[in-house]
């Protein structure tokens, strides 16, 4: 009691001293309940049978019976596997690129070409993810630009959407081509902050350019690699369905059917909103378990960590 | 302890985050009784004096796309408005995302007065549900009111007054009606003739009259991708209606045949279909960018001469791709093939013919309604003698004159100063070239088809017995419908794969009876037997 007691003497005279530091972060705080904790409320339909017309309050509870629905459905493995899988690839060939870039670019030492680079790179970051599968979706065509040059080389071409087994390389590799640019630039401005003289002391002791990478450049970076990589766990089950839904037919399903895709095609367009946030629901607690543990083995291995 | 509690929940909430949030929204209970009843039926003398407002929500038609962007400045719209003298305020959902538009109008449960939408085909649960949910009114008792127009025509017209209704005898939109039996068969296979002429061979009438055609179009006229068809958003989705398949006596959907319902995919015939177009895809006879061939490389097929043959509509499908093959052959004319069969004389089984009371296009009046009196008088309108003019021509000495009796559209429509194709120019005046809540006149589609490839093909198409073999417009119970749905959803995703993965060759035909196997696994018996219900009680109404 005592306690609570000097907690609001500390807290008011706080205010009295912070005041407009106080009224600046309404805004903020306001932000977040509005429209982040405020639509969480919502998530209770997970569990109801939910109809606009009887309100949130007003629906019938059915308990679990959304998500048993889910996990017993005819294609749950299979989407799950392949969610799995293509956040896996995502992560492990995707996530390494704007690094190796950045690292790449930082060792250029002409101004301009270092720009050009860049620029060029992250040009496909802003052009929209409709005109991105377009664009690959005519370059994989059967007489697209990269079978003319796969048979210009002599080999049969042929059209590479309709390959349950390419699309997983073709999404990972189209990612990598959206994302390389616009993600390095963290990179590049985390290498600025590296101490010059470091190199300096490198160089006198007469270390290669590939030695100063290895160990001053790397090392520096690696703070924040573990900061993204830890975010990206967080995320890794949210595989972008727009680009998914823009790229998949029923051929590749096997391969690229995800949950998000699955929940579109059977939750949004079938009207089941309680069924959909079944299944965000689920989709969030996998993600919230797995960047617990991310972070967790990342403060024990590494002292680094988000909290 | 605490603080490792308070932090953890935290983190949940902040990544909740993500979850589908919804606002709670104003419980609103159906109340069909606004109106008070006044026993006998009102005329209703247009203009309507009202100085009220009413919203409607509907998509505006895709002949529109890139012409105009709201219904306000589309001259019909305006003119609906001054001659029932009612004013609208329009609110449409971005043109191919209706369902989901729709959807999160309702999940919101803000909802306009009226709404333009198919209850029976994209409606998870069919009218009957969306009247017992309490989004729409159940209009019996309105009708009888203040819908002179509409009751009359139905009842002079008990077969239509069949299907416009529900399994419980409920009324739930202002229905679209195609007035004439010409009406009802606007697509089919479409080839071209001057190849066939250039080749010495007839119009394709049996499956091996097609195979030898196609494999003369590849080989004599270098055709890449012979045969190619639309296949979004679902694989072969102009060959739905029975184009091909109908020839082994199959469609892609439910059809009754001997008192019994069948699904056309676990049949005999289906697998006889992917037997033959496996081997057209293998000898290089069908496009083989096929599973994500869309509207627009179809139509740059055709223009370049890389497809000689496809299945497509009168309009949009001869009218659209006529002057595109001319532009690059001056000699290319498209004609209209009949559904393929597979012994010569024989009547298919199967082919597009659309019910007379068509889903699309009808316009249900909300529990959220202001004035829900006011609504249907204002839709009734549609289908009253002057208003019947209106929808289906526009206004006199603008968009049509009459020559003797007869409408005829102006050259603003056909030969239209701005370059507009017929079709857009129609739908700027007048909804005949699409659907609305009114009875569609023949008249217009003598018209509308200007060339005489158009018209025949009308003929051409027609001679199939899908009128004995297609089911009219049944649904589920409120109760069945979303077992029915989660079924279907399954199965529907698994005939997908299936087909395309057989006919591209990625699977042996052999697979087929496994499908087969997984189709009843996945309770494909127990939606027939709704489905058989449904009927029952179709044919009881």
């Amino acid at each position: 009691m005592s306690n609570r007691q000097s907690f609001r003497s500390r807290f008011v005279r706080d205010f009295m001293m912070n005041k407009y530091l106080y009224i600046m972060m309404i805004p903020v705080i306001g932000y977040y309940l509005i429209f982040h904790y405020g639509p969480m409320y919502g998530a209770i339909i997970a569990f109801k049978d939910y109809s606009p017309m009887k309100g949130i309050l007003g629906s019938d509870w059915v308990g679990l019976k959304h998500f048993e629905e889910f996990f017993n459905s005819y294609y749950f493995l299979r989407v799950l596997k392949n969610t799995l899988l293509i956040s896996l690839y995502t992560l492990l060939f995707e996530f390494p690129a704007p690094i190796i870039l950045a690292l790449l670019i930082n060792e250029v030492r002409k101004r301009t070409f270092k720009r050009v680079v860049q620029t060029i790179t992250y040009m496909p970051y802003f052009i929209s993810l409709v005109v991105i599968c377009g664009i690959i979706t005519d370059f994989t065509n059967a007489d697209g630009l990269i079978n003319r040059l796969i048979m210009m080389l002599g080999y049969d071409g042929q059209a590479m959407l309709q390959k349950p087994e390419l699309f997983r390389p073709i999404y990972v590799l189209s990612e990598i081509w959206q994302r390389i640019g616009w993600e390095s630039i963290i990179y590049i401005a985390a290498l600025m902050s590296i101490d010059l003289e470091q190199y300096e002391a490198a160089k006198i002791d007469g270390a290669s350019r590939l030695k100063q990478m290895f160990h001053i450049t790397l090392p520096g970076l690696l703070p924040i690699i573990t900061i993204m990589f830890i975010l990206r766990m967080g995320n890794m089950l949210n595989v972008g369905f727009e680009k998914i839904i823009l790229l998949y037919n029923p051929v590749t399903y096997e391969t690229a059917d995800v949950i998000s895709s699955f929940v579109y095609r059977k939750g949004l367009l079938e009207f089941g909103w309680s069924f959909s946030s079944a299944v965000g629901l689920f989709n969030s607690v996998i993600n919230l378990v797995l960047l617990i543990s991310a972070n967790y083995i990342s403060r024990r291995v590494s002292q680094n960590s988000l909290w | 302890m605490k603080r490792k509690v308070l932090s953890t929940s935290l983190m949940i909430l902040l990544l909740g985050t993500t979850i589908l949030g919804c606002s709670s929204g104003d419980s609103k209970t159906g109340d069909a009784d606004k109106g008070t009843p006044s026993g006998s039926t009102e005329a209703t003398t247009y203009p309507i004096q009202t100085d009220k407002t009413l919203t409607y929500w509907g998509e505006i038609n895709g002949n529109l796309i890139g012409v105009k962007n709201s219904h306000s400045e589309i001259p019909f719209f305006q003119k609906w408005q001054e001659k029932t003298g009612v004013p609208l305020k329009f609110t449409a959902p971005p043109t191919g995302q209706v369902r989901e538009s729709f959807n999160v109008m309702l999940a919101s449960g803000d909802l306009p007065d009226m709404l333009e939408y198919n209850f029976i085909g994209d409606f998870p649960g069919g009218p009957e549900k969306a009247i017992n949910d309490g989004y729409i009114l159940k209009l019996n008792d309105l009708i009888d009111q203040y819908a002179p127009n509409l009751k009359k025509y139905l009842q002079d017209n008990p077969d239509i007054d069949k299907m416009v209704k529900t399994d419980s005898g409920s009324y739930y939109v202002f229905p679209f009606i195609r007035g004439d039996e010409y009406l009802r068969v606007f697509q089919g296979p479409i080839i071209r003739k001057d190849w066939l002429d250039e080749l010495g061979l007839p119009v394709p009438e049996t499956i091996d009259e097609w195979t030898t055609t196609l494999r003369a179009f590849k080989e004599k006229k270098g055709a890449a991708a012979p045969f190619s068809v639309v296949s979004k958003p679902r694989f072969f989705n102009d060959s739905g209606n029975g184009a091909f398949l109908g020839a082994f006596g199959v469609n892609r959907g439910f059809y009754q045949e001997d008192g019994q319902i069948k699904f056309g995919p676990a049949e005999e015939g289906f697998k006889e279909y992917l037997t033959l177009f496996q081997e057209w895809y293998k000898e290089g006879l069908i496009d083989k960018n096929i599973s994500t061939a869309d509207t627009k490389s179809v139509d740059g097929n055709l223009a370049s001469g890389a497809t000689g043959a496809s299945v497509g509509n009168a309009g949009g499908g001869i009218g659209k791709w006529q002057p595109l093959v001319e532009a690059n052959d001056p000699d290319a004319v498209l004609v209209a093939a009949p559904y393929p069969v597979l012994n010569k004389g024989d009547i298919p089984k199967f082919g597009q013919l659309n019910q007379g009371y068509a889903s699309e296009g009808t316009v249900a009046i909300t529990t959220a309604a202001k004035d829900p009196e006011l609504a249907v008088r204002m839709l009734d309108y549609g289908y009253s003698e002057e208003g019947h003019m209106f929808f289906n021509f526009g206004e006199e000495g603008v968009s049509y004159n009459m020559e003797g009796d007869y409408p005829k559209f102006t050259d603003l429509l056909l030969k239209n100063p701005d370059k507009l194709a017929p079709a857009q120019a129609i739908s700027l005046y007048a909804r005949s070239s699409y659907n609305g809540p009114f009875v569609q006149d023949k008249r217009y589609a003598e018209q509308f088809f200007a060339l005489q490839t158009q018209r025949d093909a009308i003929d051409i198409w027609k001679n199939t017995q899908a009128a004995k073999y297609n089911l009219p417009s049944i649904t589920p119970t409120p109760e069945e419908s979303s077992e029915y749905a989660t079924i279907m959803n399954d199965i529907n995703t698994l005939v997908d794969e299936m087909t395309i993965k057989i006919i591209l060759g990625n699977e042996s035909v052999d697979q087929f009876e496994s499908y087969v196997a997984k189709m009843k696994s996945l309770h494909l018996d127990r939606a027939i037997e709704i489905q058989t219900a449904a009927l029952e009680r179709y044919n009881n109404r």
